[in-house]
């Protein structure tokens, strides 16, 4: 079942990336953002962030292309050798491990303060790890239809409360664009990788596509959807509150929808559906990466999926249980979108390159 | 669920108001029972409860049990120095916690804004997860607890304190809305604001002036009454109705204008080292109310009640900037925003001491009344 023989197509990788891409940024990172920036202009880094991410992703696809059928577990020998290869792939499989466990931290901590006080958090993080499991041991396919109805439910509901939340929009707490000019938003690019640390996806993803030329495509769009969603946050946020007060707010993100009641619609509150959609978010994010790691160690170890996804279980539950508080577990979150940012931003451009070379010397 | 309580076990919390540390007598009762904890009684907190026995008979009428209908809400004072605590030691008294996710209004005395930095006091509430951030503040003359209640029965003074703040559209006393969001923004930018105020007298509340925040030491620095709140809209171009009433020079006699729209642009200019601004006002409404029914409603009538407002509206300007720039030396009319924007850069450099520079800075406004229809009296 691990062999690619379940196809998908190329709507459902772009679905894939962008239910994968949308996950614990959109609460923080108006704030991550903002801190660096110090001025209202977050947006525009966001856009910018969005750029890279894109042209990454479209590096990544095109490597992936070079080998058709093949993750990057298995094509990477071919380019760099056995035990190079093997090395990097368990460089992959550790991240993939850890953005894994710091999803599902996140949404232990989110859960547990804003919805179910008093709940302990390994209840939690198991209910999340034993439906995840679940949902991957099938393989990509069933989990491309999942997120086929995540995604729906995530636009219709995000878009409409990003519209509610215009009451307490003020318009000058955006301005002057570009007031302290371009460099403050050059810093804020930074920050704004772990939201958009995607495109590693491709290199597992482009094996299963039905037709992998279409895979800069899937990237394009994905990234474009997401961009904009963490666009619309990021201005609906620092409108609501300010640049001074997003940068307090431990979740700006959620705290934008307990800011404004709209009394007379059946509901007066709208929190719980951006947590509704966001943990949904995170659930997906989660299980791509607990899928791309258990699918590495399956490949590089040439050992069996399922025995893999259980074997993997306990340690993603160890990782997620490590930060001791809030401040450890965002540290943990930069920590792995700094390696993200060094592993995929550069390798990726090094190893097309060689395998270039490679390809020409075997002509 | 580990997390489940029961709704019939929770106090809903609809307003909170914090006064300076006064116990109330059932508290000094307590104690004198022995029922006290090492504190310093710095601040008592007023918890209003939804009465539920009331609440859920609204519609029983004749008021068959002895002491007659009941008020629909409970008020329980607790003194202590944590707000925090205070709400848990209330949980010692009452058999339903506090519970708050509800809460709408935050009232807090003068007395208290006075002594203790806002966002100190306000700490809990920035960083509870039961508290929404939508909840309103307000300060209140005199104690705040007294902003809790009301003379009728049936109705919660919580509710009573938001409506009141939604008639923005009828009175141009109103201050937009100060919620715990809005207020945090406020807090760290460093700039000086206006919390809107009530009085409160035998059960009966009223909207009324605001309480002049100091922007560096988060502490309440002075008031501005009704007249000079009223400039305030006018500067900031934010109302939405209310009415300019003025006497005609010439009939003296009483004359009001209804405002339908107000407009209002602060000019920054920079010459050299001084800065100084220009308040362009202008607005459009309609003749209300005319007792000077002897003279022809004619173009010259016209625009000689339109001066008159005119004089009237720079009169409420001029003294509420008189105020704010050389009483309270404090910019809470949104001049440091009109800066920010027009000069990005220079604002980095003015800005830490800009109640400062505010105060210094020439100011002159010019005001434009358009009146636009006469309402239903053609010929007088």
């Amino acid at each position: 079942m691990f062999s690619p023989t379940s196809k998908i197509t190329t709507a459902q990788a772009t679905i894939i990336i962008i239910n994968y891409m949308l996950a614990a940024g959109v609460l923080t990172l108006p704030r991550t953002v903002t801190e660096q920036t110090q001025s209202p202009d977050g947006w525009i880094s966001v856009l910018l962030g969005g750029v890279l991410a894109v042209i990454a992703g479209m590096i990544i696809a095109k490597l992936s292309q070079q080998y058709p059928k093949e993750t990057f577990y298995e094509y990477s020998r071919h380019i760099v050798g056995k035990w190079l290869g093997h090395l990097i792939s368990i460089v992959f499989i550790t991240y993939f491990l850890a953005l894994g466990a710091f999803e599902v931290r996140v949404m232990s901590e989110i859960v547990d303060f804003f919805l179910l006080e008093g709940t302990p958090s390994w209840a939690i993080i198991m209910t999340v790890l034993w439906i995840g499991l679940y949902s991957i041991t099938q393989g990509l396919d069933p989990i491309a239809r999942l997120f086929e109805m995540i995604f729906p439910i995530t636009v219709i509901i995000f878009l409409t409360i990003a519209l509610m939340s215009l009451g307490i929009f003020e318009i000058n707490n955006l301005r002057p664009v570009l007031g302290d000019g371009i460099m403050p938003v050059l810093r804020g690019v930074k920050t704004t990788n772990l939201s958009f640390t995607c495109s590693e996806i491709m290199f597992i993803l482009v094996a299963f596509m039905k037709k992998p030329k279409n895979a800069v495509k899937a990237v394009v769009i994905g990234t474009g959807v997401v961009t904009s969603f963490y666009m619309i946050t990021m201005i609906m946020v620092i409108g609501a509150l300010s640049v001074e007060g997003v940068v307090t707010r431990t979740w700006p993100g959620l705290d934008l929808m307990r800011s404004f009641e709209i009394p007379g619609l059946i509901f007066e509150r709208f929190e719980s559906f951006l947590l509704v959609i966001w943990i949904m978010q995170l659930f997906a994010t989660f299980i791509i990466t607990f899928y791309a790691a258990s699918l590495g160690v399956s490949q590089v170890f040439k050992k069996k999926p399922l025995s893999c996804m259980f074997g993997l279980l306990p340690v993603i539950y160890i990782l997620s249980c490590m930060p001791k508080n809030e401040n450890d577990v965002f540290i943990l979150g930069d920590t792995v979108s700094h390696i993200a940012l060094y592993i995929f931003g550069a390798l990726p451009i090094l190893l097309l390159v060689i395998s270039k070379w490679r390809k020409r010397g075997e002509k | 669920c580990w997390s489940s309580r029961e709704i019939e076990d929770l106090g809903l919390t609809f307003a909170i108001a914090i006064d300076k540390g006064k116990e109330t007598n059932t508290e000094k009762e307590l104690k004198e029972e022995g029922g006290s904890y090492p504190k310093k009684d710095n601040i008592t907190l007023t918890y209003q409860f939804v009465n539920e026995k009331a609440a859920g008979a609204g519609t029983s009428g004749g008021g068959g049990s002895g002491q007659g209908a009941q008020k629909a809400y409970i008020n329980i004072s607790e003194t202590g120095d944590s707000l925090q605590q205070i709400g848990s030691e209330v949980a010692l008294r009452r058999d339903r916690e506090v519970f708050s996710p509800h809460l709408k209004v935050v009232v807090m005395s003068e007395d208290v804004l006075h002594t203790f930095p806002i966002d100190e006091m306000l700490d809990q509430f920035f960083r509870d997860n039961e508290i929404r951030l939508s909840c309103l503040v307000l300060s209140a003359k005199g104690e705040a607890r007294d902003a809790l209640q009301l003379k009728e029965n049936g109705e919660i003074p919580a509710f009573r304190l938001i409506g009141l703040g939604e008639n923005e559209h009828k009175v141009s006393r109103i201050l937009p809305p100060m919620t715990l969001a809005k207020l945090i923004g406020k807090l760290h930018s460093g700039s000086s604001f206006l919390l809107q105020n009530v009085v409160a007298a035998n059960g009966a509340v009223k909207y009324s002036g605001a309480a002049v925040i100091n922007g560096k030491s988060k502490k309440m620095i002075g008031t501005l009454n009704e007249y000079e709140t009223e400039g305030i809209t006018w500067i900031r171009g934010e109302g939405k109705g209310g009415v300019v009433k003025s006497h005609d020079k010439k009939s003296q006699q009483t004359l009001a204008y209804d405002i339908n729209k107000i407009k209002s642009r602060i000019q920054p200019i920079v010459k050299g080292k001084d800065i100084s601004f220009h308040v362009d006002i202008e607005s459009e409404g309609d003749l209300v109310e005319n007792w000077n029914t002897k003279e022809a409603l004619d173009t010259q009538f016209i625009d000689r009640l339109e001066t008159t407002i005119e004089n009237e509206v720079k009169k409420i300007v001029g003294q509420v900037l008189k105020k704010i720039q050389h009483d309270y030396k404090a910019d809470v009319a949104g001049f440091d925003e009109s800066f920010r924007l027009t000069y990005p850069h220079l604002w980095k450099r003015v800005k830490n001491n800009w109640d400062d520079t505010f105060s210094k800075a020439d100011i002159t406004y010019s005001v434009n009344v358009t009146i636009t229809h006469f309402g239903t009296v053609k010929t007088q």
